[in-house]
């Protein structure tokens, strides 16, 4: 990351991104570096990373931690790749993995790729290792251009114990150009049961969009099998709703959400209905107003969110947000916990972008808090 | 104290970041080719790019060599060749990229053009470093695709997306409630996410102890975009975990409640203990109480406090034998060797 830093223009004739953000806020005061790059040296090779680097983030003096730092190696025919680092591992049904490991994925002609991985799950901030391991890949096969089908298996070890070990399945259906349908879910090989499972339909009219969705999740299955409470039994969540997005006008978009919940013997609710307009053409000024209802028993809440992202001269935005919380059983943590940010942005040049905000809250922990913000960026970008 | 590693570390990459920022770097000795100067003359692109306007998918890329310029060029100033300073790296990957990774055929658009070059390559008049590859809304002033953006059907043209490292610019939007869908939407075509985003998208939510700053923090001045940590997350957290149970589990570490609590100081547990969080029914001598149900419902809330050495908390009682009883659920079953796995053999440790 340094070398790239200090040579940029050896990459310069390359599609080379980077990207610093400097974050600082107070009263804490916390401030935060963040840099990240990539670049294609060669059709067939790339790289990328991103690190940071702290000081009073998270109660800690001074901290740091490299999130990613990976290199790609491509068949530009775009029949394998490998990746070598610090790496994200997805796996279509298995919930992403962070690893410090390799990768191989590999295509054919006619639509099947299988994609495997080794590593050791990353520890943060350079923590103490443990020397646990995780192996894991994916077959998938695509149906024409109307379909894709993928079977995942993963296995974690935690200090050589079995961690996890799951296989899972995910489907993806483009029939006709107005439905499509994805699903996923995986299923728990230590204690045999369904882990998690997403079903998801959806249909396209010029201006409208429908989707139909449920899933299922078991909590005590998401933790590792080494943990205690990951022997209770199962007791999974189960939801089901339905989603509209209409752009009801030219400029003016509505996505509404309900879905209704049951686990063991609780049920609830949540609905959301959000509207943006667009104060132009371009979306460059966006007026936003969100309300929210979660009822569940004992956790209920209830939201309106305002906001306001409006150019005030060609380089300079004001954006505002504004939300009311009403918890249905706040007792002593207070009855409506309110929260406010007023921000400015000014985009100094292609390169260049500040902003600097003030926010208000009071929240259930604190009754009153005043914090200032300010992010500074610059695109190396070409 | 903050360590000395970190110390040096941070000076290292401030003084890149200095470097970078101040344009110290080695002399760059390319210069844009003066395409603007040759159009100003009359000269005609065929003429340097000789046959491009009879070619299709597969050919040559048609960029001009040293002897095309000295056709015209008698006397060089120099023994080198000619590409080496007159044009950019830059611009020939392009086109070497474009000729591979997209589905065009030049012969087809310059008839349709009526042999205009500029009609599409709007900036070749232009002597400042730009990229000659027409954008595609270019394309759009004689295509239309509504039905392929809205199947996210790019095939037609792009043959490999990954390789352009092109981004798109509003033709994709992500639609609907993109936060539960994305990631079964990215399984199907995961391609096309990385036109866009890279691992470190992925990894800003999904990583493990990831960027202190969510996106959500660090994009404060953008209020239109959404996250599951918008606005004043922080004061509902405790709700929006409770209604979801697993959802936190997904990306977090079951120890992230716990660690960011203590270091809050709002612990409940922990070694910072203030009182109970748990109501008064929450222990019942004879009859257990309320907290195993709650365990079941949402097991990572108790593992944010009791986990790790915590859940001898839980052993005291459950153990075999003992006062808790059996902590399974109906029908729990488990590859495991309780004698000797963990956490099987913390409970069935005597032989049970």
């Amino acid at each position: 990351m340094v070398a790239i830093l200090l040579f940029p223009s050896a990459s310069r004739a390359e599609p080379l991104r980077l990207r610093g953000d400097a974050f600082a806020q107070t009263p804490s005061p916390t401030g935060l570096l963040i840099l990240s790059g990539e670049d294609r040296v060669k059709p067939w090779i790339s790289a990328e990373g991103l690190a940071w680097l702290g000081a009073g983030v998270g109660g800690e003096t001074g901290a740091g931690d490299v999130l990613s730092l990976a290199v790609k190696l491509r068949d530009p025919t775009g029949h394998g790749e490998v990746r070598i680092g610090r790496l994200m591992v997805t796996m279509g049904s298995i919930r992403p993995l962070q690893l410090d490991g390799a990768s191989v994925l590999g295509r054919t002609p006619w639509g099947s790729s299988l994609e495997a991985f080794g590593g050791a799950p990353v520890v943060p901030r350079f923590g103490e290792r443990s020397y646990d391991w995780a192996v894991g890949g994916r077959l998938a096969q695509s149906l024409g251009e109307k379909a894709k089908l993928g079977v995942a298996y993963v296995h974690k070890r935690d200090r050589g114990d079995l961690a996890a070990e799951e296989v899972g399945a995910d489907l993806a259906i483009a029939p006709t150009r107005t439905f499509d349908l994805a699903a996923r879910t995986a299923y728990d090989l230590v204690s045999w049961g369904l882990v998690d499972a997403l079903l998801s339909a959806s249909v396209r009219f010029a201006s409208l969009r429908l989707e139909a969705f449920a899933t299922r999740r078991s909590p005590s299955r998401l933790l590792p099998a080494t943990s205690l409470f990951s022997v209770l039994g199962d007791a999974p969540a189960t939801r089901a709703g339905a989603s509209v997005r209409w752009n009801a006008a030219p400029r003016l978009d509505v996505l509404g959400s309900g879905a209704v919940y049951v686990q063991d013997d609780r049920a609830g609710y949540d609905a959301f209905v959000r509207a943006n307009l667009r104060t132009d053409d371009e979306g460059k000024g966006v007026l936003g107003l969100e309300l929210r209802r979660q009822g569940v028993p004992k956790s209920g809440w209830t939201g309106i969110r305002a906001t306001a992202a409006l150019p005030v001269l060609p380089r300079l935005r004001a954006s505002t947000e504004l939300e009311l919380a009403a918890a249905d059983h706040g007792g002593s943590r207070g009855a409506v916990w309110p929260w406010a940010l007023v921000a400015m942005t000014y985009r100094a040049s292609d390169r260049w972008d500040m902003a600097l905000a003030a926010e208000v809250a009071s929240r259930p922990a604190v009754a009153r808090e005043v914090v200032g913000l300010f992010r500074a960026s610059y695109a190396w970008d070409r | 104290m903050i360590p000395k590693k970190h110390v040096v570390l941070f000076l290292c990459v401030l003084l890149g970041a200095c470097a970078g920022i101040l344009g110290i770097k080695p002399r760059n000795g390319e210069r844009p080719f003066e395409h603007r100067a040759h159009v100003t003359k009359g000269v005609a692109c065929t003429v340097c790019h000789q046959g491009i306007a009879k070619e299709g998918r597969t050919g040559p890329l048609h960029l001009p060599t040293t002897a095309t310029c000295v056709s015209c060029h008698a006397k060089p100033h120099t023994a080198q060749s000619c590409g080496d300073c007159h044009g950019e790296k830059h611009q020939r990957q392009e086109v070497e990229i474009a000729k591979h990774a997209l589905r065009f055929e030049h012969d087809k658009h310059v008839v349709a053009s009526n042999g205009s070059c500029t009609k599409c390559h709007a900036k070749i008049g232009e002597s400042r470093d730009v990229s000659l590859m027409p954008p595609m809304v270019s394309c759009f002033a004689c295509h239309q695709h509504e039905k392929q953006f809205a199947a996210r059907d790019c095939d037609g043209c792009h043959v490999d997306l990954p390789a352009e490292h092109v981004t798109p610019q509003d033709h994709l939007v992500h639609d609907g409630d993109f936060i539960r869908e994305h990631g079964v939407r990215a399984a199907a075509s995961p391609d096309l996410c990385a036109t866009c985003h890279s691992e470190r998208t992925c990894l800003s939510c999904h990583g493990v102890g990831t960027t202190p700053a969510l996106p959500a923090r660090l994009t404060f001045d953008q209020p239109r975009l959404s996250g599951l940590h918008r606005a004043g997350f922080l004061s509902r957290h405790a709700e929006e975990s409770k209604n979801n149970p697993g959802l936190c589990t997904t990306c977090h570490a079951e120890s992230t409640c716990r660690s960011c609590h203590e270091q809050q100081n709002v612990s409940a547990g922990g070694p910072i203990k203030r009182r109970s969080p748990h109501p008064s029914t929450w222990l019942n001598p004879s009859r257990g109480g309320d907290h195993g149900q709650a365990a079941r419902l949402d097991p990572a809330g108790c593992a944010g406090c009791h986990g790790g050495a915590g859940e001898q908390l839980c052993i005291g009682c459950h153990k075999v034998g003992g006062p808790g009883g059996n902590p399974h659920g109906p029908g729990y079953t488990s590859r495991k060797d309780k004698l000797n796995d963990v956490p099987c053999r913390f409970c069935h440790r005597m032989g049970s």
